[in-house]
């Protein structure tokens, strides 16, 4: 026998007509409370998780509370001060910056780094597990190798030294755009493995009478992957695309780790997600302030991710 | 240093005086007044008592003796310790303080104090014990004495450190420097470092930027009569950070040292690549373990100032919201009496706010050990010593916008003045902001 339950109709045993006492009323209450109950423990965590701080966050952005003081209502006031404060002109320009670099490169390189280890061979499940290593690893662990890598007195200036290609240290972690950058880096080696672990899935969902026709119709490797692998791909590269663009706005660890947790040499690498740091911690924490400036961030995110949709489903009905 | 680099310099010095030192200890707390009075009520019931980076091997039998002893002394009571590492120990605070759940007895350097006295968290003990000045240096209770918020003394005063200036005179010799003629004044550094940078490439007599406390050192009027506003914008200020940027401009300081802090100081001048070391009392002991190279070439002046050498201080709070509160204040000024106190710094490496405690031989007689020596001219110094650290200069924050206006200036991208003005600008906003 088929039990069947389509919404709006109470679920019936035995075929019968819904009986008017208690005992099958209660079963239809619970039918009702049943998916909210799966439900409950997601929804409690996400609403007082995130829903409720948001809301709070919402509130204090137009207050001039700090962490011991409650504050009062000012209106704009803490938006037109972060227009007119310098470091976050600084922190905007980097974060978005790091957005455009970053982005691209998680998004292409991973995708090829996915087609080279693809296949069965012997060497690509080494090659997979290598370069999946450094997803597992900490990013302080890894904010710290690369630190003493890109010291003046470090690994890379003792090569460049060696081959005889500098004849002073580069300033990898002094100068602003060398350290910015040098952060970009880490941040696509560190997320190389994973994003190629998500194309690989991707991959393996392509039809391989596609390639096969393609290799019938003489199309070299590049052509191949222009024309079949990467259509194959190109939702997962607008997944990709989004994950990674969210990450990069809100860089952090990394500049924190290169920077030695300060900003670097005159605050000139200060990120956003740095600046709410500065402002919305310690015992002086402006967290009025804090909260308008990760208001904006929010509202920028989500312009990006609104856009980065809109493509997608431009795709989609292309 | 910055407030949080402050605290992990007092910590960590007392973690390696813990390792290093322990020809001059004498034994364990509790010898103190454990009959102390609590000035408002019975004593009884329970407290916590909260330390950063104490419960080791070296001070964890020092701190059960002295509760120990003061539990014995007062039957019904029940002090409970509690200790975290010091770092981030400024959030732990706010965490605690915003949750309403600061212990009843606090360790704390006086900025933190400031903020939470703002907030009325803490205790006037001008007002809930005043007899209690008496009993400790005048400098160290002025120092715990907010003027920015109505004068009210917001800790018992604990520990002091200071230190001597350390040089590498084989730097000196390298670069033509006279090692018998060490610097004294700021005037002097800074022209030796500007000789220093012409002669040797490779070496740098100064590692780091300006911090609140060199301001003071240096003669600059850091804040206003009433301790509401910063001042250390004016021509003073200028004066100091421009000799700064001349010494820049002659490639005596490398973009690198812009961004150090304290730590990264002391790594260049172990490694032999830095002149000039403004140390604590901590750096000898610490030099001659891991530097041996650089310890066999030391040279040892006074802390280089204008005005008055510098000190840090760290107090006892009692939370306003104690529900043991004549316990809690008890406890702490117990702990911060002159006989725990003088037990305390022979252990730890540091010197006494407790009135008269100075004058004990410990500080006072020379038995020829270069450590000694070291701890006579420092104890010599605490006398003269002031607190320059405005406690009103709270945050990490502030601290590190100082070192970042005034790396801009150095490199050219605003006048010093400008730089200053928005480091004052910024410091007076969140000043005013938690009003």
């Amino acid at each position: 026998m088929t039990i069947e339950a389509r919404p709006g109709t109470p679920l019936k045993r035995g075929g019968g007509r819904p009986s008017r006492r208690g005992g099958t009323v209660l079963a239809t209450h619970r039918w009702i409370l049943t998916p909210w109950l799966f439900l409950l423990p997601g929804l409690t965590v996400i609403v007082l998780m995130v829903m409720v701080p948001f809301a709070n966050t919402l509130g204090l952005a137009f207050t001039d509370s700090t962490l011991l003081r409650q504050g009062q209502y000012v209106g704009w006031e803490n938006f037109h001060r972060m227009f007119a404060d310098e470091r976050f002109t600084t922190a905007l320009l980097n974060s978005t910056l790091y957005t455009v670099c970053v982005v691209p490169c998680m998004v292409v390189l991973p995708l090829i780094l996915a087609t080279l280890v693809s296949g069965a061979g012997r060497l690509s499940g080494f090659f997979r597990t290598t370069m999946y290593l450094p997803v597992v690893m900490s990013p302080v662990v890894v904010g710290l190798i690369w630190t003493n890598m890109l010291d003046k007195r470090g690994l890379v200036n003792a090569l460049f030294d060696t081959l005889h290609l500098v004849t002073e240290p580069v300033p990898f972690l002094s100068d602003r755009w060398l350290l910015l950058f040098s952060a970009m880096f880490v941040t696509v080696w560190t997320g190389l493995g994973y994003y190629m672990v998500i194309y690989l899935a991707a991959l393996a969902n392509i039809d391989q009478s596609l390639y096969d026709a393609a290799a019938m119709d003489g199309a070299g490797v590049v052509r191949t992957f222009l024309n079949v692998t990467v259509p194959g791909v190109r939702s997962t590269m607008t997944l990709i695309a989004v994950l990674s663009s969210v990450a990069a706005f809100r860089v952090f660890g990394e500049i924190y780790v290169l920077t030695g947790g300060t900003g670097g040499v005159g605050g000139g690498d200060l990120t956003m997600t740095m600046l709410i740091q500065r402002e919305g911690t310690g015992l002086q924490a402006r967290t009025g302030y804090a909260g308008a400036i990760s208001l904006f961030m929010f509202v920028v995110l989500g312009a990006l991710l609104l856009v980065q949709l809109a493509v997608q489903r431009r795709q989609r009905s292309s | 240093m910055k407030s949080a680099g402050r605290r992990a310099a007092l910590t960590a010095g007392l973690a390696l005086g813990s390792l290093l030192l322990s020809a001059c200890v004498t034994g364990g707390g509790g010898g103190g007044d454990t009959s102390t009075k609590a000035p408002g009520g019975k004593v009884s019931g329970k407290i916590t008592f909260q330390t950063w980076n104490l419960k080791n091997d070296k001070f964890t039998s020092y701190f059960n003796g002295l509760i120990a002893a003061f539990e014995k002394a007062h039957p019904g009571t029940d002090i409970k310790w509690v200790d975290q590492p010091a770092e981030g120990y400024q959030d732990k605070l706010s965490a605690d303080a915003a949750a309403g759940s600061l212990p009843d007895v606090v360790d704390m350097g006086p900025e933190a104090a400031y903020t939470l006295a703002q907030a009325g968290v803490l205790l006037d003990l001008g007002k809930a014990d005043p007899k209690a000045k008496g009993k400790y240096l005048d400098k160290a209770w002025e120092a715990m004495t907010f003027d920015g918020l109505g004068g009210g003394t917001y800790g018992y005063p604990w520990y002091l450190n200071t230190g001597p200036s350390f040089f590498n005179k084989a730097l000196f010799k390298k670069c033509g420097l006279n090692p018998d003629k060490l610097p004294v004044t700021y005037a002097e550094l800074f022209d030796q470092a500007e000789t220093m940078a012409e002669k040797c490439s490779d070496t740098m007599m100064i590692a780091r930027m300006p911090a609140i406390e060199t301001f003071g050192e240096y003669g600059v009027p850091l804040m206003d009569g009433r301790g509401e506003k910063f001042t250390y914008n004016d021509a003073k200020g200028v004066e100091y950070v421009e000799r700064f940027r001349k010494l820049y401009a002659k490639k005596g300081m490398d973009e690198e040292a812009l961004n150090n802090l304290q730590t990264k100081e002391v790594e260049e001048f172990k490694a032999g690549r830095l002149a000039y070391l403004p140390g604590s009392s901590y750096t000898l002991d610490d030099l001659k373990a891991t530097a041996p190279e650089v310890y066999k070439n030391l040279g040892i002046g006074p802390r280089i100032n204008n005005s008055a050498p510098n000190m840090y201080i760290e107090s006892l709070v009692v939370n306003a919201g104690s529900k043991n509160q004549s316990l809690a204040l008890a406890f702490a000024k117990y702990v911060t009496d002159s006989t725990n106190q003088l037990a305390f710094a022979k252990k730890a490496s540091v010197f006494p706010s407790s009135a008269g405690t100075l004058d004990d031989a410990y500080f006072t007689k020379d038995d020829g050990d270069p450590a000694t020596k070291v701890r006579l001219e420092s104890t010599a110094q605490v006398k003269k010593a002031v607190v320059w650290w405005p406690p009103a200069f709270s945050g990490a924050a502030d601290s590190q916008t100082l070192r970042e206006q005034i790396a801009q200036a150095l490199l050219g991208k605003k006048s010093v003045k400008k730089a200053l003005d928005d480091s004052v600008k910024y410091s007076n906003e969140r000043l005013d902001a938690n009003k």
